[in-house]
């Protein structure tokens, strides 16, 4: 937030200087309206009452050369989840190194995914929403440097974006208020395109420190947990059961083809905090879809496995009540599920798209299924 | 005349009011240009000409110089073409090219600019620019 004021006044400062300075306006809208199919539970934000606030989003971004290769950016995104309250997503200052390198500072998007970089721009792709059990990290910026270097490799594109920095915030994971700093956060993605195919890898790593909601049941029961393994001197389980400076690592890849009007999409994430309650995570996607002129149809499964190595359980069997109060906590962490999507994209104006898509989410752990319809409209302006 | 004017004015609808769709450049801009890098530089992914000047491209704005040129040259529809640039613009990645409303702007510009770079109804090329290809 600071960080921001400091470049609009250093944007604001050059551009009464530099009579050439010349200030870009672009946005970006979706408006979605959705609701949950099932009475009793809820799925991406959604219950069986129409809502039109969860998944809408405004946001504006302006741009400015303040000198030869230096841009300085700022995107405003205004949330319906938040009550539409403007936020600085991204805030950071560009310098052109050269035509293939480019160093940025400032708040940015975090390179986890795909999709990450655009992930409010509803326009740039086919689904209402990208598949959730991959784009599942509960946070999406960071504050840091980033380079980017751009370069052809005989047909080839090669994108290679390396990362440092750290992130600190109120993230939902556990609790809904969790309060999440990551230390040494630093990644490296590579992106290979050749016309019709790309192919993505990503990594990152991060010592990751979470401090739980102690007034919400499960962050209380985890605190009272620790707290009691610690009071019994079994401080080595006390550290496997909490969230502080922890080495975390991400890796994903994923590819793409679109050719012929034919799409198809993958993605495979896996992400560990060391030594913690959190579990190991794995999770893929894959989507078709098919393109005639202005309309896409497209189909999705997703597959979501968060589990404890077996290991983990049963660590101190002698004492049986803290043993047992551990393997509940590592289960009541884990999670199986698999998502499907139907759904198509209709561009009805050359900055305009109607989406609908039908996702059925279906619960391993407690046997249940939710529905959820979303019908939206993106814009680019 | 008059019928002359009338018939060329009927033929020219008859086949879509469009002919060709001319690469234009500044008339001292001794660069040469293929299809390819002509693409490249209107996605972004080429940034200097032959000679290391840094090149501006001009788009037009919902013409059918702009529907041919997207068809013929860089092969996407207008909406692909959106949310190609959106991907770049709202990531910091790359800034489109300016859109001017008219031939004649693109011709005007071009030949004031001489890094520029832009495209016209072949029909319409007047002035002090050079057509590097046609499409």
């Amino acid at each position: 937030m600071k960080k921001l004021s400091v470049a609009v006044a250093l944007c604001a400062a050059l551009a009464t200087n530099y009579a050439s300075a010349e200030v870009r306006i672009n946005g970006f809208a979706s408006i979605v309206g959705g609701k949950s199919l099932d009475s009793d539970s809820t799925l991406y934000g959604y219950d069986d009452d129409i809502s039109f606030k969860n998944e809408s989003v405004f946001a504006l971004q302006l741009s400015a050369d303040l000198m030869e290769k230096l841009t300085a950016t700022a995107q405003i995104v205004a949330r319906g989840e938040n009550d539409f309250d403007a936020e600085f997503e991204w805030a950071y200052v560009t310098y052109e190194l050269s035509d293939e390198l480019q160093i940025s500072a400032g708040k940015m998007r975090v390179p986890f995914y795909r999709y990450s970089d655009f992930i409010d721009v509803g326009y740039a792709y086919r689904w209402v929403r990208p598949p959730q059990s991959v784009y599942s990290i509960p946070f999406s910026t960071y504050e840091g440097l980033s380079l980017l270097h751009n370069t052809q490799l005989g047909d080839w594109d090669s994108t290679v974006q390396v990362m440092y920095g750290s992130f600190d915030g109120e993230i939902d994971a556990i609790t809904e208020k969790t309060q999440a700093e990551l230390n040494d956060f630093a990644g490296i993605n590579w992106t290979l395109a050749y016309d019709w195919f790309s192919v993505r890898a990503a990594y990152l790593i991060a010592e990751s420190s979470f401090a739980l909601d102690g007034t919400d049941p499960s962050g209380a029961a985890l605190n009272g947990l620790e707290a009691a393994l610690r009071a019994n001197s079994l401080n080595t389980l006390a550290d496997d059961i909490a969230i502080n400076e922890d080495d975390s690592s991400f890796f994903g890849f994923g590819f793409s083809i679109d050719y012929d009007n034919f799409l198809f999409d993958a993605e495979y994430t896996q992400f560990e905090v060391e030594n913690s309650i959190l579990t190991e995570q794995t999770q893929y996607y894959a989507s078709v879809g098919y393109r005639l002129d202005d309309v896409i149809v497209h189909f999705t499964y997703e597959d979501n496995d968060d589990k404890h190595d077996a290991s983990r359980f049963d660590p101190i069997a002698a004492v049986p009540s803290l043993n047992a109060a551990i393997n509940g906590a590592l289960t009541g962490v884990q999670a199986q599920s698999n998502v499907y999507t139907i759904g198509a994209r209709y561009d009805f104006h050359p900055s305009a798209a109607f989406k609908i898509d039908f996702s059925r989410f279906e619960d391993d752990v407690t046997d249940t299924e939710t529905d959820v319809v979303a019908v939206g409209v993106d814009l680019v302006f | 005349m008059k019928k002359l004017i009338l018939a060329s004015a009927l033929s020219l609808c008859s086949i879509n009011a469009f002919a060709e769709v001319a690469v234009i450049v500044n008339a001292g801009n001794a660069n040469a240009l293929d299809a390819d890098t002509i693409k490249k530089i209107y996605l972004g992914k080429a940034k200097s000409f032959g000679d290391g000047t840094k090149v501006n491209p001009v788009n037009q704005d919902g013409t059918a110089a702009a529907d041919e040129f997207n068809d013929k040259v860089v092969g996407k529809s207008g909406s692909q073409l959106n949310a190609y640039w959106s991907k770049l613009v709202f990531t910091g990645k790359g800034t489109p090219p300016e859109k001017l409303g008219s031939d004649q702007a693109v011709i005007d510009f071009v030949a004031a600019n001489a890094d520029a770079i832009g495209y016209v109804d072949s029909a319409k090329v007047s002035g002090n620019v050079k057509v590097v290809a046609t499409f």
